[in-house]
């Protein structure tokens, strides 16, 4: 696989949807691809988070508590909020078969940020957006609740 | 040591000078001949008419005589020229010869310098006097006494001449010559003066830069970079200052020297003349007079450089021989005498002091005596005299009050060869050589050559000549080729028995893990491989195929590791490496040198490998300034992750935009070309990911390994080729079993095999053996590839392998840790009949010891 299906995959990934193919680009080169192997660990819950998880191929059980909560597949991301911020790991995950995984470290992601301040106005607008998203669902959550 | 120049010189080089004297006495007649001879030829054989002439009862006439003439001045120019040949080639290695032994003699006085003197002098002073500033005697020795004897011989003659066609001209010739050896002197004296101050300026600088160098990290931690640039650059200045009165001083005694050897001819002409017009001298003579006037400003000029080089010579040396000669210099039999006493008794100290150095450094009336198999811990901080008074019972410095013996003897009355033998002493400063682990392991073994190596043939004449150069310029004659360590006294019997020794004593200093892990990293060279290196080298590449086995076998290891294999590309090396499928014995190449090696280029033309590689370069620089053009210059992002570096990131930029903008692409230059071709040859396919390789094209790569083989030949000597069945020579043993590359993108691939290669290694009882290769461990400058304790440890080895009969340690072994409270335990059973000083500045520790002492401002308080 290449850097160009890697760029594709990161197209696809929400949090990264408004930036330019040139940034994904770096964006890709400047990640790591790993390959786990059935039962391989990604990462601890409970661990500092210091990348997050863009899954190229293959399938990740994610683990809260020993109990396995979810499955996710191609394209998804995982602990993307450990890129922006200091957050302990809030799950474990575990590969599924083989998998394939662009690891994109938090160190390089703010320097990326760093060096090119539109990608930050398009993760804050995508933020945004998701904060207006779960405030509204909230807000139509609680007049049921009272 | 020769105070003078002139006494060093003929004290060393008596005969020699005589010798070449003569030859210059020798070759005067035949240089007159010469001169003389065009003269007879014109006005003899071509000009003259008696013919026949008569020559040995021979009748010849004029072309005859011509012939012979002719021919005699042909031979004579060849006697000539080989006298002067011979002359020079005589005089050039006599100075050599000279210069070798001074030099040996100022290093010799290094070596016997006592350790306090080392204080008051440092190593950047001293390396510029023995090495350059000497240099001028080398070049002057052979000039010293011939030239002033044969120009000096032509001035008599001369000036004899003249005296003998008038007596008055003759005066007038020699008039100024009390007048210029009054003045010329003079003015030499104040170049002198400045040539000393030159030398010692010189010297400064040479220390400045020297302490910059080692205190390189205070510079940049304290930015005083400019702090030392004024100070070095106030140096330089006064050094140009220096030089600049030395030149306009040295050029003006010439001038004088020039105005007043012209001004003789206007006596000539004044006093002459009026002589002539009086009728008192013919006019012939006065012409005679005045040429031969003129032939004395020859040797005139040449008598008055050999006067400045002189002085200049002499300044030097004096300048340099000052140093050498502190009064309280050890003996040179000290050094040189070889006899070991063995000692057996206790060690005695009485009354001993010790002042004169500076605060803290003092010892003040310690009566003591350390039995064998009484270890004695000597406490104090630092400051107390702790070490002073360690380093007394070392023998490394002198009391100044008072006495320590052994066996009724007083130290200070032995000779090295018995206290570096019987006495270890591992200090708070312990160096480490620059070399492998070995040469240091053993270092305190080499006190002689243990064996005389038999040469044959050419070797036993070459060692011959080497050894009467040796004895003619008072070197020694110790060869170094030999073996050195004495087996017997770590009572081995072989180098192998002595590195099982040196195994054992690193166990119990706790050195065998580290010793395994430099094993590892160990790259065993081709000039140490002895026959049990061979075997191991055969053991380490069936380890290797072991390692392949259960590493494949296993499905958690699985794909950790790309093997190198023939047959199949290497995703996770570089594409030099999978190209070429070796590795350049050179250890200057890098990829960067590939492209222009003519060899490679050869091939990478033969193949079309050069197009094809300049257009993969081509791409990946493409890409690479596609991706980084925009970053900013300060971001790591660059360095990090472009495999361009800043610094080339334009140049490579220019190359692709070369490449655009016009339809039909530039024709690629030469120079552009190798560097496109390095790019592409430092592509590693799994870490860059740029997809530039297809499937076709790896078996182009792979195909194309056979017929670089053939290029350049299977057993050449500049490639390694990575053969499964071969130990490379190149690579490090780890490097060698793992055979391949760790898998880049799975997470923490390095380390578990690090791990599997250990078990393995353990299964396969190698690790003993890696140890042992660890031996041939390059340290790096002064051990720089060693850490501080690792340094430690090797000296404390060091030291324990050497058998002595008394030991002291201080600040050594002295940490709180387990580990180290461990190897205090193994010291003292390994010291069970010897004498065992152990000095530490924490009590706590000292405790641990039956006896002990405690020191403060220089006295025992405590006993």
């Amino acid at each position: 696989m290449t850097i160009d299906a890697e760029v594709q995959a990161l197209s696809r990934v929400p949090l990264f949807e408004g930036l330019e193919p040139s940034k994904l680009r770096l964006l890709a080169f400047i990640s790591d691809r790993m390959e786990f192997q059935d039962g391989e660990h990604l990462c601890h819950q409970g661990d500092d988070g210091d990348s997050a998880f863009v899954v190229l191929s293959g399938e990740v059980a994610v683990f809260v508590d020993d109990n396995e909560v979810a499955r996710v597949g191609q394209y998804a991301i995982i602990g993307e909020i450990a890129i922006l911020c200091d957050v302990p790991r809030t799950a474990t995950l575990r590969s599924v078969g083989t998998t394939h995984i662009l690891a994109i470290s938090k160190d390089d992601f703010l320097k990326l940020i760093a060096e090119f301040p539109r990608v930050s106005l398009e993760i804050m607008r995508v933020l945004a957006l998701r904060l207006e998203k779960t405030t509204r669902e909230l807000a139509q959550v609680r007049p049921a609740n009272t | 040591m020769e105070k003078t120049l002139f006494q060093f010189i003929w004290k060393n080089s008596a005969r020699y000078q005589v010798a070449i004297l003569l030859v210059t006495l020798l070759s005067y007649p035949v240089s007159y001949i010469l001169l003389d001879l065009p003269k007879k030829i014109t006005n003899e054989a071509i000009q003259g008419s008696n013919f026949p002439v008569e020559i040995f009862g021979m009748q010849l006439g004029q072309i005859q005589y011509l012939a012979v003439l002719c021919i005699l001045f042909l031979v004579l120019v060849v006697v000539s020229n080989c006298i002067k040949l011979y002359l020079n080639v005589y005089k050039g290695r006599l100075g050599e010869r000279m210069l070798r032994q001074l030099r040996f003699e100022l290093f010799q006085r290094v070596l016997r310098f006592r350790l306090p003197h080392f204080k008051k002098v440092s190593s950047g002073e001293i390396i510029p006097m023995i090495t350059a500033e000497v240099e001028d005697v080398g070049g002057f020795v052979g000039e010293a006494f011939a030239l002033p004897a044969y120009q000096g011989g032509m001035l008599v003659v001369q000036v004899g001449f003249i005296f003998m066609q008038d007596p008055l001209l003759g005066l007038a010739a020699i008039s100024l010559y009390p007048v210029q050896g009054y003045i010329i002197p003079k003015l030499q004296q104040k170049v002198v003066r400045l040539s000393r101050q030159r030398v010692k300026n010189v010297r400064v600088i040479a220390d400045k830069v020297g302490e910059s160098i080692s205190g390189i990290t205070e510079i940049h931690n304290n930015d005083t970079s400019a702090w030392h640039s004024a100070d070095l650059s106030d140096r330089l200045y006064r050094n140009f200052r220096i030089r600049f009165d030395i030149y306009n001083r040295k050029y003006f005694i010439k001038f004088v020297n020039n105005f007043m050897n012209q001004l003789t001819p206007f006596f000539f002409y004044f006093i002459g003349g009026y002589l002539v017009i009086k009728g008192e001298l013919s006019i012939g003579a006065l012409i005679a007079v005045i040429a031969a006037y003129k032939d004395l400003a020859g040797p005139w000029k040449e008598l008055l450089a050999y006067y400045q080089m002189t002085a200049d010579v002499s300044v030097k040396y004096q300048t340099v021989v000052e140093n050498f000669d502190p009064p309280d210099l050890y003996e040179k039999d000290r050094l040189l005498d070889d006899e070991m006493k063995t000692f057996s008794g206790p060690l005695t100290m009485e009354n001993l002091g010790l002042s004169g150095g500076g605060t803290g450094q003092e010892v003040h009336d310690v009566t003591l005596t350390v039995k064998p198999g009484e270890p004695l811990a000597v406490t104090g901080i630092d400051g107390s005299g702790r070490a002073e008074l360690l380093q007394m019972a070392a023998g490394l410095i002198s009391p100044t009050s008072g006495a320590i013996s052994v066996n009724q003897t007083n130290l200070e009355s032995m000779p090295e060869a018995t206290l570096g033998r019987q006495i270890a002493y591992v200090g708070g400063h312990c160096h480490v050589w620059t070399g492998t682990i070995r040469d240091n392991l053993f270092y305190g073994l080499r006190h002689r050559p243990q064996e005389v190596l038999d040469y044959k043939g050419s070797n036993l004449k070459k060692r011959q000549r080497q050894l009467r150069e040796a004895v003619m310029t008072k070197n020694p004659c110790f060869d170094l080729r030999s073996r050195w360590e004495d087996y017997a006294l770590a009572n081995a019997t072989s180098m192998h028995d002595l590195e099982n020794k040196a195994l054992e004593l690193c166990k119990i200093a706790g050195f065998s893990r580290d010793l395994y892990l430099l094993g590892v990293e160990t790259v065993i060279s081709l000039g140490t491989v002895t026959e049990p290196g061979c075997e191991l080298m055969a053991k380490l590449v069936e380890a290797r195929k072991a390692l392949r086995e259960k590493i494949q076998g296993d499905t958690k290891l699985q794909n950790l590791v790309e093997f190198w294999d023939p047959d199949t590309f290497n995703h996770s090396a570089t594409l030099a490496q999978n190209i070429f499928f070796a590795s350049p014995k050179e250890q200057f190449m890098t990829i960067e040198h590939l492209p222009t090696d003519p060899q490679i280029a050869k091939f990478l033309k033969a193949t079309g490998f050069d197009e094809t590689l300049t257009m993969i370069g081509l791409k990946i620089a493409g890409t690479m300034v596609e991706l980084f053009s925009d970053v900013g210059a300060d971001s790591d992002l660059l360095n990090r992750y472009s495999f361009i570096s800043r610094e080339d990131l334009p140049e490579f930029s220019r190359i692709v935009d070369g490449q655009k903008s016009s339809r039909r692409p530039q024709k690629i230059n030469e120079a552009d070309r190798v560097r496109l071709i390095a790019l592409a040859l430092k592509l590693i396919p799994a870490k860059h990911r740029l997809g530039i390789l297809d499937d076709e094209m790896h078996r182009k790569i792979v195909e194309a390994r056979a017929q670089f083989m053939e290029t350049v030949g299977k057993d050449n000597d500049r490639f390694e080729f990575f053969d499964p069945d071969t130990y490379l020579t190149t690579l490090s043993i780890e490097n060698n079993l793992i055979f391949g590359h760790a898998r880049l993108d799975r997470r923490d691939a390095r380390q578990k095999i690090r791990h599997v290669l250990q078990e393995l290694v353990r299964e396969r009882e190698l690790i003993a053996p890696i140890r042992r290769a660890a031996f041939d461990y390059q340290v790096g400058v002064a051990g720089a590839k060693l850490s501080s304790h690792q340094r430690k440890t090797i000296c404390l080895v060091r030291a324990l392998l050497k058998n002595a009969h008394i030991y002291i340690l201080d600040e050594t072994a002295s940490g709180m840790t387990d580990a180290e409270a461990e190897l205090r335990e193994g010291l003292k059973s390994l010291m069970k009949d010897k004498i065992f000083l152990f000095g530490a500045s924490n009590e706590a520790i000292a405790r641990e010891f039956n006896a002990m002492i405690h020191l403060e401002n220089g006295r025992v308080i405590e006993r």
